[in-house]
This record gives C-alpha cells, structure tokens and sequence, in this order.
C-alpha cells in the first residue's frame, strides 16, 4: 500500500518536474536571453529565500481557498436548484449564457470602488470568475442523472432532503471535481490581476514585483514556486476526490 | 360492497392519456392478495403503463386504482418495484444499496446491519457485498436490486421485465429465486414481461393484454405443476407439431 501510493504520488510529479526543467533549460540555451535565468539558478534563489516564499505562497493560497470555498457555497446549491427545477433554470439559464464569457476582470474597479483595496475586493474578483464554472458543472452534473434514478428515490418515498443526500450530491461529485479543478487554475491565474494592487503579500505580487524589477532570476523562482503551489493543490484535490467517490475508476494520471 | 369482499386491489374506470392519445382506456380489474401476475401483450398495449400507475409514479387521467382500500395518487409505502433498468446507483456498494431503504425509514444501525446482513444470506450476495455496480455481473446486479426492493417486506412487488437483461442460466436460477421468495412470503406479485416461459414460470394468473384494450386472464395450467419447465418444453413441442401438421408437413 505505502509502495503504491509513493508511486501513485511522486513518480508523475518528479517526471513532470524533469520535462518542464528540461524544457526551461532549453529555452535558456537555445535564446540566449537575459529574460530567462538558468533553471538552477532560480532554484537556489528558491531555497536562499524559502521563508519569504513561504508567506507569499500562504498569503496566496489563503486568498484562492477562502474564494473556492465561497464559490462552493454559492455555487452548489444555485447549480442543483439550475439542474433540479426547470423553473428556476428558464429564467436563471439565459442569464448565466450573458454572464459566463464575460471577463469578469473588467468588473475589478468596480469592485475596488466598492470593497477597497484590501482583500475583500480580491476575493470577491476571485469568487466572481470561478463560481459560474461551479454553477455549471455541478447543473450538468445533476442533468446527467437518470430519470430512473429519481423514480428509484420516488419509489422507497424519499423526502427532497434525502433525494438530496442519496442521489443527487454523490452524482454530481464528479462533475464538481472537475469544476473545482478548472477553477483552481484560474484562480491562481488570477492572482496576477488580484496581487497587482495594494499588497505586499503574495505569489501573484512577487513575480510582478520581480518583473518590475527586472530581476529575472527572481521572477522564476517565483513561477516556480506558484508552479508547486499549484500541483500541491491538485494533488490535494486528486487525494481528496478518491476519498471521496471510491467507485470511481481512478483515471490514469 | 363490503370490506372483506374487496379485492386486494381495484382498478376502477382506469385511463390514461399521453399526449392527447389514449394509452388505457376505461380499464376495470381487480388484483387478490398473495397472488403473483404475469402482464403480457404486444408492444405499447400499455403494460409498462399500467404497472408504473400501479406504482404510482404515473397519475390516471380518469378512474382510480384503490390498494387495500385506499386510493392510490402516490407511490405507497408498502410497495416494492423492480426496475427494468435496475436503477442501482454507480456509488452505492451492495451493501450501502440494500441499506438505503431502511435509512430511508430512519431505523436504527443496529435494525439496519441485521436486517442487510439477513438479506445478503437469503439472496446469497454476501461475498460481493463491498463492490460496486460497475463491478458486478448482470445476474449478481439483479440480486442486489432485488434485495434493495425487498429489504422494506412489501406486499405488493411491481417488476418490469424483471430478467431481459440476463442471459439464459442466470434467468433461470434468478426466477427460481423470484419464485421461491414469493411463495415464502405470499406476496402480491405483478409483472410484466415478454417472455412467454418467464409468465408460465412465476405467474399464478397471467394477463393478456390486447392492442383494443381488452384482457384475458388466463389460469396458468402449470400452476401446480412441479417441474414447469419440462412441461412448458412438452406444450412447445405439442404446438410445434400440431402447426406442422396443419401446414401439412411430413413428420
């Protein structure tokens, strides 16, 4: 078991990490450029300013949790009650078609002029991107099940709240994966928008702070870094997803 | 009409219309208590129809259906009903699926683990009970569905095509089983099925249904007999000859 899952979770992480060193080490031979440091180099600067890192990436990832977490809140149940009654998603449907492409970004003075600067306002940025793709994910998830299976529910006389807990929430857990996934990765995309302003804390800030700087080598380390923010959290999520819905074949990763 | 005179179950002036078209129309019969019926009939005679208002998923247009006295608007308590598609949820172990009902009914863990546990024994599932659906052979998924509907000891069991999906050993040794629990524990059995032999094999009585909306009810002959099958594969036989001959062939 312990052997499994050492592979299950280093061998792909260490070989993906090899490619992309591999990658970068090209790139730094191959242009030449000032604009990308050596590999290594950024890994030292990695380790010299490890404590520093550490509070940017926690500042960060605070910021992402705390936003998913609301968007979960939101996003479910409006995702179920979409998927659920087709009342509600004949008038909440066309709205979501309006709203989904729009980058939601642009709303940022608004937000500013609303919630300062502080956290508020990047968190709600954050929310305000990820929580549609949650609302749509876990509506076709709830779409996608059976009628029978409903009718098996109708059958043993099951109450709304116990459909809900039987049927719907253990269907759509796998659809919700995915939306969570996706929107992991936005939101760290979105750090650059959200840490670009009134902050001195973050992994978003720190690559633009290095950037401005011109100080490249820093501004890698700093990638990197959000680069390993970001595959901890998938693993979390990948861990947490198996717990979650063991009947789940495991996808080959 | 007095009280013990009813019929276990009445239909009375049934229909039901799907889109303008009438599926049953003005449907009048009655079901007694503990016997099992085989519903059977060309394609879109309403069958399926009339065991799934039976089952109170579906509402009549017009008539009424009274179960022991009460008139059916909803699904009743004390009805089981076997899926032809099964509906086992692809989460759910054997096991989780066979208790769902019981936690339905907000028993205890206690009522609830013995209760499964007997239940696994008496469908002889209890080796696969931590697998999943997708797991699972066809016959075994019949089991377990099986045992999901009777875990709440209906008196009413509504099957649709109960065994279409097996193949030909494992129908068997699954009507076998049918058969066995039903005369164990008289329950009222109603099914539908397109299976000549499954009809003769579990049904006391068997309904024709025909395309004008009229019904036979036939007495199985079998009914009593020990060793069905044989004797079905020797009425075949008779009926093969006997259209043989008509046609004039030579034996």
């Amino acid at each position: 078991m312990n052997e499994k899952l050492k592979m299950v979770i280093f061998h792909p992480v260490l070989t993906g990490f090899l490619m992309t060193m591999m990658v970068w080490y090209l790139g730094y031979v191959l242009m030449d450029t000032r604009s990308i440091p050596a590999p290594w180099q950024a890994i030292i600067y990695l380790v010299e300013a490890s404590d520093v890192m550490v509070i940017h990436l926690g500042a960060s990832f605070l910021r992402v949790a705390v936003a998913l977490g609301i968007a979960l809140m939101i996003g479910v149940p409006i995702g179920i009650l979409t998927g659920v009654s087709s009342r509600f998603n004949r008038w909440f449907s066309p709205f979501l078609y309006y709203i989904y492409p729009i980058p939601k970004v642009a709303f940022l003075p608004v937000l500013m002029l609303l919630y300062g600067l502080g956290n508020q306002s990047k968190i709600i940025l954050m929310v305000l991107i990820i929580v549609f793709q949650i609302i749509l994910s876990v509506r076709d998830g709830v779409r996608q099940i059976a009628a029978t299976q409903f009718t098996v529910m109708a059958s043993f006389k099951a109450s709304k709240l116990a459909t809900l807990r039987f049927l719907i929430i253990p269907a759509i857990l796998p659809q919700l994966f995915s939306g969570i996934r996706v929107s992991i990765g936005v939101s760290l995309a979105t750090l650059f928008f959200a840490e670009n302003y009134a902050t001195t804390y973050g992994i978003g800030y720190f690559i633009l702070s290095a950037w401005t700087k011109m100080n490249y080598v820093e501004m890698f380390s700093g990638i990197l870094a959000l680069s390993f923010l970001g595959i901890l959290m998938f693993k979390t999520l990948d861990v947490t997803e198996r717990k979650l819905t063991p009947w789940q074949t495991p996808a080959t990763s | 009409m007095h009280m013990s005179n009813r019929s276990f179950i009445e239909i009375r002036q049934l229909s039901y219309h799907y889109r303008e078209e009438a599926v049953i129309e003005k449907l009048n019969l009655d079901f007694s208590a503990g016997i099992s019926y085989g519903i059977i009939g060309e394609s879109g005679v309403g069958k399926t129809t009339l065991l799934r208002l039976l089952a109170g998923f579906l509402t009549p247009t017009a008539g009424q259906i009274t179960i022991e006295g009460t008139t059916r608007t909803a699904p009743r308590e004390k009805t089981g009903f076997l899926f032809q598609d099964l509906g086992l949820f692809p989460w759910q172990t054997a096991y989780q699926a066979i208790e769902m009902p019981l936690r339905l009914e907000k028993k205890t863990a206690s009522e609830r683990k013995s209760a499964v546990t007997a239940q696994l024994q008496a469908l002889k599932i209890e080796a696969i009970k931590h697998q999943y659906p997708h797991q699972l052979s066809g016959g075994q998924k019949q089991r377990v569905a099986l045992a999901r509907t009777l875990i709440t000891a209906p008196d009413l069991l509504l099957m649709d095509e109960p065994t279409s999906a097996l193949d030909m050993m494992t129908k068997e040794s699954i009507q076998s089983l049918m058969l066995t629990l039903q005369q164990t524990y008289q329950t009222t059995m109603v099914f539908v099925t397109h299976d000549i032999e499954e009809a003769v094999f579990l049904a006391q009585k068997i309904l024709l249904m025909h395309q004008d909306g009229s019904i036979e009810i036939i007495e199985n002959p079998l009914v009593e007999t020990e060793n069905k099958r044989e004797s079905l594969a020797f009425y075949q036989k008779c009926i093969e000859i006997r259209q043989a001959m008509q046609r004039g062939e030579q034996l």
